[in-house]
């Protein structure tokens, strides 16, 4: 009987997506994109668009191969930006009326006067939510492998791993909506509660991704600037030699006074060690400021759900780190830091921050998000054990 | 009697503030077509759903079918129509039964066959392919009919099943419950309509304001205010009355407010014929004479008007309360 029940309620939930026009354009709109992704293609000149050609010196089969082209396409666009947002708030506008619309009077009394335990009931609606996300990434998944395959002769089944990764993602936001949804009975207020919260996790992964940067600016700005002491130290050193081996007056040695701005014998003799020094000494006390707040962000991440992580677990599949390593030189290819800018500028720190993000743990990223997501759902499915209807 | 319902001191409290159920008493037979009626805010709906496991009851002692009140097991032997039901509109009224019955555990054959029968019973099948969102009140309430008896229940709960139901609706619906008793069901109806249950119920119970006021056959709830009545053409005089209440020795006799209706608590015309010879003998010119059974109204409008609180705007928040 359990599995009747639960079959009638996923059967009811297909029927109930399959009225809502939303459902039919979402996925109108997934093949659309498909579409587009096919219509990419890359050449030895550059990268090419249905019949038309656009040059790029980097983005050309002599650099990416044809696969990793549109692979970092699925990557970089399709999962984070199409179907992490674009899908997400389609499915979120179609599935936030779900807790809302169950719980109303006179469609609530039937159901739970049915053989069915609140709990099972509960669960199973909640499930039903996720199918809309489920259908909607397995179509743009199997469009994508084809277009992979096709184009790029690849088949690439790992591309079917967005639909869980993008399933997990989806299920943190909703675990939340439906909670809302719950308590307010409202679908609007579910609605835009979550797309707030989805706002406040955005804004705490930024927080995280500033905050990493400047750590890391700091911490490669004091490596390079303790470079430029040492440079500094022993060129002053030389001089000193000189002076010696001249037969000149060493400052701070003996009865010879040091000048004014100077602290040590080589600081004499070489005035921008000063300057260097000082420099040294402010980034080193930078350091453990973006520490702490770089701390703060992470423990505030722990308690949140990880979107941007959990997404980027698809791309750590996809890409491997020697592929990702050499992209990430490509950018940063012969630059360095330049004294004058602020240490988050140096090139180098976009691939440090990258390096932390994907040294994250899978335990960390899903485990704490599926344990908010638990928390959210086991207080929505208290709440709707004790409640009267 | 066996008893299918058997609750006693149910008592519902929403939110430490409304006593919605105040320790209800109530028993249904088996086979029997049990009406529960009560105003506004008695507390009609808040018990039915204590009954359908929709609100857990603050105190409840008792069974249903055998089973203890809010055992999930047993609602597979219940059907239920919620008042103001709202069952989904995308769905066909046969895929609205079909769905109903796989969620009370009616394997997949039985409920293809009985959605058939029912949407005949209830003269829906030609409109068994269309969408709900396109039906009627009264097509609707036929289909939560229907739905609720998708189970081949023992026990069917209906609230307010005649709810915008037409005339000639009403009248099939009637029909339907009748051929329900006929089938050895019990059917549980909480209605506004008193002419409705008149017509149909073997007992009712009269609820004001949380409480149970009267419960039984309609015999025997009517049997306290029946009697033979004497109307006089104008108001009658004490030494008239007295007369006529000494004529017919130890019948009981009440005197209506206006003071020209006498009524004899006894069933026999021949005992009080004495009293119409008292009267007559006085001079007194009597208008009509007449056996007198009270309706089901006279009933509930003197439960209601005996316990006023229970007609009382702030009682009417009992229900509310129920669906918020």
């Amino acid at each position: 009987m359990i599995l009747m029940q639960s079959k009638a309620v996923f059967l009811d939930a297909y029927r109930e997506l399959n009225a809502k026009k939303l459902f039919w354009l979402t996925l109108g709109l997934n093949l659309l994109v498909v579409a587009l992704f096919a219509s990419l293609g890359i050449n030895k000149e550059g990268v090419s668009f249905w019949h038309w050609t656009f040059d790029n010196q980097f983005m050309n089969t002599n650099f990416i191969p044809k696969e990793l082209f549109y692979k970092i396409q699925f990557t970089a666009w399709g999962v984070p930006i199409w179907l992490s947002w674009a899908t997400t708030i389609l499915a979120l506008i179609s599935t936030a009326g779900i807790i809302p619309d169950m719980v109303s009077g006179g469609t609530i009394e039937p159901m739970l006067s049915k053989p069915i335990g609140r709990i099972r009931l509960f669960i199973t609606k909640y499930l039903t939510g996720l199918l809309f996300v489920g259908l909607q990434i397995l179509v743009f998944a199997v469009g994508c492998l084809l277009v992979l395959g096709i184009r790029a002769g690849s088949w690439e089944f790992g591309l079917f791993l967005a639909v869980p990764i993008v399933l997990a993602f989806f299920s943190y936001l909703f675990s939340f909506c439906v909670f809302v949804g719950l308590v307010t009975r409202s679908t609007i207020a579910a609605l835009l509660l979550t797309i707030l919260f989805w706002l406040a996790i955005f804004i705490v992964n930024t927080g995280d991704t500033i905050m990493l940067s400047q750590r890391e600016g700091a911490i490669l700005q004091v490596e390079d600037r303790q470079n430029d002491v040492e440079v500094q130290e022993r060129f002053a050193q030389k001089r000193i030699e000189q002076f010696r081996e001249q037969g000149k007056p060493i400052p701070g040695e003996g009865d010879e006074p040091l000048p004014t701005n100077a602290t040590d014998s080589l600081s004499a003799v070489n005035p921008t060690l000063t300057t260097a020094r000082d420099r040294l000494q402010e980034t080193k006390d930078s350091v453990p400021t973006w520490e702490a707040w770089a701390k703060r962000v992470y423990i505030l991440k722990t308690v949140l759900p990880k979107t941007q992580e959990t997404i980027a677990l698809l791309e750590r599949h996809l890409i491997s780190d020697d592929e990702l390593s050499d992209l990430m030189q490509m950018g940063a290819n012969g630059q360095s830091a330049n004294e004058d800018e602020p240490a988050m500028a140096d090139p180098r720190v976009p691939e440090r921050v990258a390096e932390i993000m994907r040294g994250r743990t899978i335990w960390w990223i899903l485990g704490t998000s599926f344990a908010f997501e638990a928390i959210f759902l086991g207080l929505s499915t208290l709440i709707f054990v004790r409640r009267d209807f | 009697m066996e008893a299918v319902i058997d609750v006693s001191g149910v008592e519902k409290m929403y939110r430490r503030k409304v006593h919605a159920l105040r320790g209800v008493d109530l028993q249904v037979g088996a086979g029997e077509i049990f009406g529960l009626l009560g105003p506004n805010g008695a507390g009609k709906s808040t018990l039915v759903k204590v009954l359908m496991t929709v609100i857990k009851p603050t105190k409840c002692t008792g069974s249903m079918l055998g089973e203890k009140i809010g055992d999930k097991s047993t609602l597979t032997q219940v059907g239920y129509l919620p008042e103001h039901h709202n069952f989904p509109k995308y769905l066909t009224s046969r895929q609205v039964l079909r769905h109903f019955g796989a969620m009370s555990g009616v394997d997949r054959q039985t409920r293809n066959k009985r959605a058939e029968e029912l949407l005949e019973v209830v003269n829906m099948s030609e409109w068994a392919t269309h969408k709900l969102g396109t039906y009627s009140k009264g097509m609707r309430q036929r289909i939560g009919i229907a739905q609720a008896l998708m189970n081949d229940p023992k026990l069917v709960v209906l609230d307010e099943p005649t709810d915008g139901v037409d005339p000639i609706g009403r009248r099939d619906i009637r029909e339907i419950l009748i051929r329900l008793k006929d089938e050895g069901r019990t059917v549980f109806l909480n209605s506004h309509l008193l002419s409705e249950l008149e017509m149909v119920c073997d007992r009712v119970a009269i609820m004001v304001h949380g409480l149970m006021r009267q419960q039984g056959t309609i015999d025997e709830l009517t049997k306290e205010r029946s009697g033979f009545v004497i109307s006089a053409q104008s108001q009658l005089d004490s030494d008239a009355i007295s007369a006529a209440q000494k004529a017919v020795g130890g019948i009981d006799c009440k005197v209506s407010e206006a003071q020209s209706d006498l009524r004899f608590d006894t069933q026999s015309a021949d005992r009080v014929q004495p009293a119409i010879d008292a009267l007559r003998s006085r001079g007194v010119i009597i208008e009509s004479i007449g056996f007198h059974r009270p309706s089901l109204e006279d009933l509930f409008i003197k439960a209601v008007n005996e316990h006023p609180d229970g007609a009382r705007p702030g009682a009417q928040g009992a229900e509310k309360g129920a669906r918020s």
